[in-house]
């Protein structure tokens, strides 16, 4: 779990009241969140005794986990690498395990979990600790100057083209895929993803994906629902599941007034943010660009040349064009940090694609006065759908085109392939990674401040959650959020090709030009496509199609 | 530890008297030619082996870094016995000289190779020759030259700078009441980061909807405060941070030229009946050129590296208004892993800074040399 998410969960078990008015202002969304959540909690299978004293250490609500902590549920885990590794098996044997060291989580917690580990295979782990601005640098130099000195990596999947792509990772062996029980993942993280041309590389630890969080007291207010009705238009007053609505909405609300503040609709972050920005555009596009009959989105797999300059993403640039006169002032200048920590959760704006950290942050944090008002639920749809293949757009018989932005898909441990050449190693290295990612050490670190996500189905089982002593209204509405997205038939996945952020960073320059006003959006989208062209060409054509097309499993 | 006195003595006598023996120096010879063909063989074979030719087996560069230090010593000691006492003067140079050499001279070298090579992180094929290719993207990129454009207009208001400095470098200088309190307040903000001074102004104080600043604007009647929307507001605020972080250190050397300046002239001037506006351009404003234009070039050359608080507060936005060359870099370096491009981008910057400064200099002597002819 996100430490933040964490702290809110304590934050709320501290106040009883603040439970009840979470409870009120959540329930917009726990309605549309039931029906799916539903299918994990309808079982309500009774917690396994391991799994119930796994969550037990240090408790819910007794302070953050410490290192002995991590040490004792790494212990309490261990039983299926026991299944299949004897005692002292791998004495002598030296593992370097590169990854990440943010809010002392990550690595942190991976170190207590592999001392039980270590003491009982006798294999020594070494560690290499990155902050996250410094990782992509070093992999990336590392892969480039052929001085790959790591043996296990904590990788984000949209760097598997890079590493997987380029041969650097080894096959995992059935035993592990046994081992750490892949069926459970949820079905976005199943294959393709962490599938290179049908080999598995990827053991998953986390997951990740962009929902829509919004304002329940806006959708609720009368004075806003009589003006929506009294300028004509369509429909009731309520949370908006299309992005044509959201549209509406944002037009709608510019120069009204909510709790005598200025109101606002949906927020764009119109400011670049190393790369990460671009996913937000996404976010508007997928509903209009993933079609259900067609896995390819942003590139034709088959050419790797881009969508960006469809119809349907020149159509999600022109929605964002024709809101900017409704959102805040200065919204130009705003990065996706602004428009999420501080507009949205500082009260600013009414509806919000992002990543689960505002749901967690709205209530713990300083800044945040949206706790008891905020709603979550999958990404908006579209009425209609881009179709590539025949250039209309489709209308389907099931009802809107819903198209969640997988974005980033979540951390992942990886074992290098300069591991292959020794068996011994090779056993050693795919046991660590297997006991990281784990089903019952999983549901642990979805549990508690980990730096991960749920993304098992057996993590939603909510009577688990509650057993461990958690309110069950929120940690049913936010999971739900969550599940909902990653399970959804039609989620737009990332492409994992190599230097895919390097695409994002070039198209944020010209977005911004085009929210400038220095460009319409077809000419500005046709120059986007154009710079990814040439990075394509510079990177590697053949590679890209290759790799793309091993990417989506064809 | 100085050498013993007959020791110094009896060398000083050698070398100045007597010559030194053919066999030493021979041996001296022999020896910088073997140092320097071992480093040459080594090169060669690093090379041989990195490009595939001789497979060797050498795990990095390591090898020949031994053999530069090897061929410094072979230099070093070949030079006092070819050439005696020189030989000894030269010792106390070498060693910085092979140093920048090592650390100044063959970086910038190899800064220009990579920037010759097609070197994008991500490409499966590596560095690929590109020879004058990045120069012609470089010359086709209109997010280059917008930057650079940018750097224009953020190194001409240097002047405005530099008056605003003088200004306050004059108030300093005058018989005012808590002197050295407002000396050392001015200096405060030269003290402060710039990562610091992008947070707690750029994106707090002038944050448009809670920023002090905005809400005041706010107060007095401004409606919607913004100051990075519009491309020349966005502009002029990052020219303000920057220039308020910057000008002490110009203020600071100007007050150091006019605390030098020799009073009787200005004394002189009064006597014969010059008022302070007369005195400042005829006598202090001539007599500072040269302190004043130091300070410009200092504060010039600081300037064409403004990058961290563009990199903070706008990322180069609104639609690259507020760019700056290296916070262009940064990206196609950081984020477009674009090693090859980001290099050249940065060479073709570095040599147009050169000329710039060499101009510069050039006018800069001109016009000092006038005021001391006069």
């Amino acid at each position: 779990m996100k430490r933040e998410l964490y702290n809110k969960m304590m934050a709320m078990q501290a106040s009883r009241r603040s439970v009840l008015k979470g409870a009120a202002g959540a329930s917009v969304a726990a309605l549309g969140a039931s029906t799916a959540l539903g299918a994990f909690t309808a079982p309500a299978f009774a917690a396994s005794d391991l799994r119930a004293e796994m969550l037990k250490v240090p408790g819910v609500g007794v302070g953050s986990p410490t290192d002995a902590d991590w040490r004792k549920v790494g212990e309490l885990a261990l039983g299926p690498t026991k299944d299949r590794v004897s005692e002292g098996e791998f004495a002598g044997v030296e593992l370097t395990f590169m990854g990440l060291n943010n809010q002392n989580l990550h690595n942190f917690l991976f170190r207590g979990f592999l001392k039980p580990w270590e003491a009982y295979t006798g294999a020594k782990i070494n560690w290499i600790d990155l902050a996250q601005s410094d990782y992509n640098a070093r992999l990336q130099q590392s892969i480039a100057t052929g001085t790959v000195d790591f043996d296990i990596i904590e990788m984000g999947a949209p760097f598997e083209g890079d590493v997987a792509g380029k041969g650097l990772a080894s096959e995992m062996p059935d035993w592990v895929r046994e081992q750490i029980d892949m069926d459970d993942y949820v079905d976005y993280l199943k294959a393709p993803v962490g599938t290179w041309a049908g080999k598995t590389y990827r053991v998953s630890i986390d997951g990740d994906c962009h929902n829509f969080n919004y304002r329940t007291d806006y959708f609720t207010d009368e004075d806003l629902a009589a003006a929506w009705t009294d300028e004509g238009n369509d429909g009731p007053w309520e949370v908006p599941t299309t992005w044509q609505k959201v549209q509406a909405v944002t037009k709608f609300l510019k120069g009204k007034k909510i709790g005598g503040q200025d109101a606002n609709g949906y927020l764009d972050p119109l400011k670049g943010w190393g790369g990460f920005g671009f996913y937000f555009l996404g976010s508007r596009a997928t509903a209009y660009a993933k079609h259900p009959d067609d896995p390819n989105w942003l590139f034709d797999a088959d050419t790797m040349k881009p969508r960006v300059n469809n119809p349907a993403w020149v159509r999600a640039i022109q929605d964002v064009l024709d809101t900017i006169d409704s959102q805040p002032p200065d919204q130009i200048n705003a990065d996706p940090g602004t428009t999420g920590f501080q507009q949205f959760l500082a009260g600013t704006g009414s509806m919000l694609s992002w990543w689960g950290d505002i749901g967690s942050n709205a209530k713990t944090s300083d800044s945040s006065v949206v706790g008891d008002v905020v709603g979550f639920d999958i990404l908006p749809g579209s009425d209609d759908v881009y179709n590539a293949s025949t250039g209309n757009w489709d209308t389907l018989a099931s009802g809107p085109n819903h198209a969640p932005n997988m974005a980033y898909i979540g951390w992942g441990v990886y074992v290098m392939a300069r591991v292959d050449g020794d068996s011994l190693k090779h056993k050693a290295a795919w046991s660590a990674a297997a006991h990281l990612g784990g089903k019952d050490i999983s549901l642990w670190a979805s549990a508690y401040p980990s730096g991960f996500q749920p993304y098992r189905n057996s993590h939603f089982n909510i009577p688990e959650w509650v057993g461990a002593g958690y309110d069950e209204a929120f940690i049913t509405n936010y999971l739900a959020s969550q599940a909902n997205s990653y399970n959804h038939p039609n989620a737009a996945i990332e492409p994992r090709i190599p230097g895919i952020f390097q695409y994002y960073s070039v198209a944020e320059d010209e977005l911004a030009k085009i929210y400038a006003g220095q460009f319409d959006a077809q000419t500005g989208a046709d120059n986007i496509a154009a710079a990814w062209e040439k990075i394509t060409d510079q990177i590697g054509r053949d590679n890209q199609i290759a790799l793309y097309k091993a990417s989506l499993g064809l | 530890m100085a050498a013993p006195p007959q020791f110094e003595h009896a060398r000083y006598t050698q070398n100045r008297g007597a010559p030194i023996p053919a066999a030493r120096q021979s041996m001296g010879r022999a020896l910088i030619w073997f140092g320097s063909l071992g480093l040459l063989a080594m090169i060669l074979l690093q090379i041989l082996d990195a490009t595939g030719t001789l497979p060797i087996g050498f795990e990095n560069w390591r090898p020949t870094l031994y053999a530069y230090v090897a061929w410094a010593v072979a230099l070093g000691t070949g030079q006092v016995l070819v050439r005696g006492e020189p030989g000894w003067r030269a010792l106390f140079v070498l060693p910085a000289a092979l140093f920048t050499i090592a650390v100044v001279v063959f970086p910038t070298l190899f800064g220009f190779y990579i920037a010759s090579l097609d070197w994008n992180l991500s490409s499966l094929d590596g560095p690929k020759f590109f020879g004058f290719g990045n120069l012609v993207l470089l010359m086709q990129d209109p997010f280059y030259w917008n930057s650079l454009l940018n750097m224009v207009y953020y190194v001409a208001l240097v002047l405005v700078e530099y008056a605003i400095a003088f200004g306050l470098a004059l108030l300093l200088n005058a018989d005012i009441k808590a002197r050295k309190f407002f000396r050392v307040a001015f200096l405060l903000p030269f003290m402060l980061s710039p990562v610091a001074v992008s947070w707690m102004i750029g994106k707090s104080m002038l944050e448009s909807r809670f920023g002090p600043v905005a809400s005041f604007l706010r107060d007095i009647g401004v409606e919607s405060p913004t100051f990075f929307s519009s491309p020349w507001v966005a502009r002029l605020s990052i020219e303000v941070m920057d220039a308020w972080m910057t000008i002490p250190f110009m203020m600071i050397l100007l007050l150091a030229g006019l605390q030098a300046l020799p009073r009787e002239v200005v004394e002189a001037a009064k006597v014969d009946g010059a008022n302070a506006w007369q005195s400042f351009w005829k006598i202090t404003f001539p007599l500072m050129l040269p302190v004043s234009v130091t300070a410009v070039l200092i504060r010039t050359i600081f300037k064409l590296k403004l990058a961290d608080i563009v990199i903070n507060v706008t990322s180069g936005g609104p639609g690259g208004a507020t760019d700056t060359v290296s916070s262009f870099i940064f990206r196609v370096y950081r984020d477009r892993s674009n090693v090859g491009y980001g290099t050249a981008l940065a060479v073709f910057y570095l040599i147009a800074i050169i000329i710039f400064l060499i101009l510069m200099l050039r006018v800069a002597n001109r016009l000092t040399r006038n005021v001391t002819d006069q």
